[in-house]
């Protein structure tokens, strides 16, 4: 039994939905946020995991694509702490259920 | 003269309306108006101009007349129209009189209106009226004709709701002009009736003509009968409201609410006239369906009855004659419906003259009482108007039909071809003998109330009552001559049959071939002369009689003139069942309304509903919690895949 | 084959952890299970023959942004109701729609044909630094895209900065003088 490249896939669809299930069913803003990061790094893992299947000049987009969404998630990560305690600020709570203005 | 142009005619009255408007106007906006001088010479020149033009005419047309054609009207693929002018014998006869006694009653209106604010005003529509009256008679197509017959009722409605700031008057005039309206539909459908057999070419007098005889050259008559049947009496039917008969009469009392010279000019001796006019243009065309002819000798006679039993019942001066107009009307349509065209519109002619001539005489007895039209407030005014009461009872004389009057020959002539021409002659002749009878009974005892006996009026009054002006005086006169000698054209017993000449190119056609499928009885015409003059003598024994010998009580000033009880019933019996339609139609208006109302409303409802509870599902889905739109959205994308997938969209 | 085994050791670790932030109650715990989540997978990327991405993974993911996290969730974690449930019956839904897109997913990759290919590249760093710093007029353009990454963060850290200052004047300023005075 070797490696074969669908289990990486696998493994990173799992992280996926996990990262996803976090990010929805969870009412902590924290979470919501540590979910997407989650689900990122799924998403990462997938394209190494996609990269190492192509031919030589193809496989280069395999290492620096996720260098731009490890750099794009770590802006996403600080812009979002910065509205969470904007958020706190206003609301004193961490709970994102609370942070609706709609009725019903 | 024949290198006259025949739209000279026509073109002096239109000038006059359009002078006279303009400068009413100018002058609306001042209170005493313009000079009633001035204003008055203007709107008699331009008849006289008018009158000057037929006569000029008239001198030597030629036997089968001139026909011009003035310019093209409408030219659409469906529908190509010309505006033309006929001048043949009818329309030299119809013409002769119609601007003769128009610039006569223009000349009387001086007289009449002086001192009323909208003096101009009415002599503009007076002018209007005569233009529409010559285009409906000078035309040559039905067509023009058509806006000619629109051109009078317009004219009637103006005309009658004059004073129109008495609510009355208004709808009288409404009234006049809604019923006349309703006959003009008739009209109207008969022209398409005609159109479906020969196109737009055979609204054309000519045409019509020589399509009819084509007809009968060539024996297909049976073929188109059924659709010219529907025509004749659709265009009959335009014919009662034009001409006040039965069902469509009810206008012509209301009417008289107008000033009396318009009762005079157009409710007596034009514009209800041109549906006997019409019947003697379409003579030919009727020549071919004489069921339908019978159809409006019936009508007639019926008219000519029921009129002249409510016009005893009347104490209003104007309404008798008004009454006595229908009645004479349902003679004139008797007439044709006896296959006697030439017969009715000598009627029409001498009945012009001694019609007018009594409703101008009633105008200068209301006008010399201060307003006064109930007859039992009148009495012995032929000592103190004299020259009216003689106007007055010569055309007494002709319309009862005594002898050397006018009357006198022409309600003779019809009664007699009533007896010679009509299915079940003896009948017909009789009725229309008891309905002579009536009428003199009638004119009698208008005749009695008013000039003979003791004044019954107001004692004040009494001081006022003079003579009428000039100028209402002359043209009563001349009309009295009228009636006495207009008769002679045609004294049958005497051998003039100059009328009867001048028509035969017109209407001889259709009379011959209708009288030559019949054997007509010899009967001797003096037979016929002694049966009219002994009704006439009767009616004015009985009527003098009844209302001469015995004492007519005085009256309070307080009471209306309108009849009551079984006399009223008899009087309104057609505004009777002119409500129940009326009431029928609102009640049908009402229905729908409602319907629709409730229809319409429930389907906005409806719609209103539908939107409102999809909205409150969708809104369901708007929650408070992110988490779970965010969840929904991404169902949504599992639900749109999977769905492709299973209909083999992707792999 | 000692791929393998060193694979699902970290595999079953990742998911391990992933699933310990998931189910866990305080949200610190959280995110030092994350932290452990994002090791192993550097170490998968190691084993995937891109050691800079897992290095790089490392430094910023596990080491940056974490830190960031846990910094936050320090300072606010004076709050009041921090007590929150953790599941409700959105969590049944939310778990069953995900479970459905995963389900889909999962069967497209499984029915595609995938095989590993000898010539790819191991994504050494001068490989990566040779690929991306590639000015050539026909080279791939990452360089441009580098730079624009650049401008990206320099945006997100003016805008956190700005977003989250006290401002001067505000209720909180002058409460926050009150309780200096």
């Amino acid at each position: 039994m070797e490696l074969q490249p669908i289990y990486i896939q696998i493994l990173a669809l799992v992280l996926f939905t996990i990262g996803l299930i976090t990010a929805l069913a969870r009412r902590n803003v924290f979470f919501v946020l540590m979910g997407v990061e989650l689900a990122l790094n799924a998403v990462n893992l997938s394209f190494v995991g996609f990269a190492k299947t192509l031919p030589a000049d193809l496989s280069v987009a395999g290492q620096i694509v996720p260098l731009f969404s490890i750099a794009v998630a770590a802006a996403e990560a600080c812009v979002g702490l910065a509205l969470v305690i904007l958020i706190f600020r206003n609301r004193e709570s961490v709970d994102s259920d609370n942070y609706s203005n709609m009725k019903g | 003269m024949t290198n006259l142009p025949l739209w000279f005619v026509p073109l002096f009255p239109l000038l006059g309306t359009i002078l006279l408007a303009t400068i009413a106007i100018v002058s609306s906006g001042s209170k005493k108006g313009p000079s009633e001088g001035f204003v008055g010479a203007l709107s008699v020149l331009f008849p006289v101009l008018s009158f000057l033009s037929v006569v000029l005419l008239a001198f030597g047309m030629p036997e089968e007349g001139i026909r011009q054609t003035l310019c093209n009207w409408i030219d659409i693929p469906m529908l190509k129209v010309d505006i033309g002018f006929l001048f043949d014998g009818l329309s030299r006869v119809m013409l002769l009189f119609v601007t003769g006694i128009g610039s006569l009653i223009a000349l009387y209106s001086i007289g009449y209106m002086h001192g009323d604010r909208g003096f101009t005003r009415f002599f503009a529509y007076i002018n209007l009226f005569l233009f529409s009256m010559v285009v409906l008679v000078l035309s040559d197509s039905l067509l023009l004709t058509f806006l000619g017959w629109e051109g009078v009722g317009l004219c009637s409605y103006l005309l009658i709701g004059f004073w129109n700031h008495d609510l009355n008057n208004c709808k009288a005039a409404n009234k006049a002009f809604i019923v006349n309206r309703v006959g003009d539909i008739g009209f109207l459908l008969g022209m398409l009736c005609l159109a479906t057999l020969g196109g737009s070419a055979i609204l054309n007098y000519d045409a019509l003509n020589k399509f009819i005889e084509m007809l009968i050259a060539g024996g297909h008559v049976d073929l188109a009968a059924p659709i010219l049947m529907i025509a004749g009496l659709l265009f009959f039917v335009g014919c009662t409201g034009k001409s006040a008969q039965i069902p469509l009469l009810t206008w012509l009392p209301d009417a008289m609410a107008g000033p009396t010279p318009v009762s005079a000019l157009i409710h007596a001796a034009t514009m209800v006239t041109s549906g006997v006019y019409l019947l003697a243009r379409l003579s030919r065309m009727f020549s071919v369906i004489p069921e339908a002819l019978v159809i409006i000798l019936i009508v007639g006679m019926l008219t000519a009855f029921w009129a002249a039993v409510a016009g005893l019942f009347q104490n209003d001066i104007k309404k008798v004659l008004a009454y006595s107009t229908i009645s004479q009307l349902g003679y004139m349509f008797m007439a044709a419906g006896a296959f006697a065209f030439d017969a009715s519109i000598f009627h029409v002619f001498t009945h012009a003259f001694f019609k007018a001539a009594l409703f101008l005489g009633a105008g200068a007895v209301i006008h010399s009482l201060a307003g006064e039209q109930d007859m039992r407030r009148m009495g012995g005014l032929i000592k103190k108007t004299p020259i009216t009461a003689c106007v007055m009872i010569f055309s007494f004389l002709a319309i009862i039909g005594f002898p050397g009057f006018a009357g006198f020959w022409s309600k003779d002539l019809i009664l007699e071809r009533i007896y010679t021409n009509a299915p079940y002659g003896e009948f017909f002749y009789g009725a229309g003998l008891l309905t002579a009878v009536i009428t003199a009974v009638y004119m009698g005892r208008l005749i009695i109330m008013t000039f003979f006996g003791e004044y019954r009026g107001s004692k004040e009054s009494e001081e006022h009552i003079h003579e009428a002006p000039a100028s209402m005086l002359i043209p009563m006169v001349v009309l009295a001559f009228g009636a006495v000698f207009a008769g002679y054209l045609w004294a049958d017993s005497m051998g003039i049959k100059f009328f009867e000449h001048t028509l035969a190119p017109v209407v001889g056609d259709a009379q011959n071939y209708l009288v030559s499928k019949l054997d007509i009885a010899h009967v001797n015409p003096m037979t016929f002369a002694c049966f009219g003059t002994a009704a006439a003598v009767l009616g004015m024994i009985i009527a003098f009689a009844v209302y001469g010998r015995t004492r007519i009580p005085r009256i309070s000033a307080k009471i209306s003139s309108a009849p009551e009880g079984f006399k009223a019933d008899w009087t309104f019996f057609f505004d009777y069942i002119h409500e129940i339609f009326i009431v029928m139609t609102k009640v049908a208006a009402f229905v729908v309304d409602m319907f629709v109302d409730k229809v319409l409303q429930g389907i906005q409802w409806t719609i209103g509903a539908i939107v409102e509870i999809v909205g409150d599902g969708v809104s369901a889905f708007q929650v408070r919690k992110v988490r779970v739109q965010l969840t929904l959205s991404l169902i949504g994308v599992v639900a749109l895949v999977a769905v492709v997938l299973l209909t083999g969209g992707l792999f | 084959m000692l791929a393998l085994i060193y694979f699902i050791i970290l595999a079953v670790v990742a998911v391990g952890a992933a699933l310990c932030v998931f189910l866990s109650k305080h949200p610190l715990y959280g995110g030092l299970s994350l932290v452990l989540t994002m090791l192993s997978l550097a170490g998968i990327y190691g084993l995937l023959g891109s050691p800079f991405i897992g290095v790089v993974q490392i430094m910023v993911y596990a080491g940056a942004i974490m830190m960031l996290l846990v910094f936050v969730i320090s300072v606010l974690n004076a709050a009041k109701d921090n007590k929150t449930p953790m599941f409700d019956g959105v969590s049944i839904f939310v778990i069953l729609g995900v479970l459905a897109l995963a389900g889909l997913v999962g069967f497209a990759l499984v029915l595609s044909p995938m095989g590993f290919d000898v010539t790819t590249l191991r994504g050494s760093v001068e490989m990566t630094s040779s690929n991306l710093f590639n000015t050539a007029q026909n080279g791939p353009g990452y360089f441009v895209l580098f730079e624009v990454l650049g401008l990206l963060l320099l945006s997100s850290m003016g805008a956190a900065v700005l977003m989250a200052k006290k401002r001067l004047g505000t209720d909180e300023a002058c409460v926050e003088e009150k309780e200096e005075k």
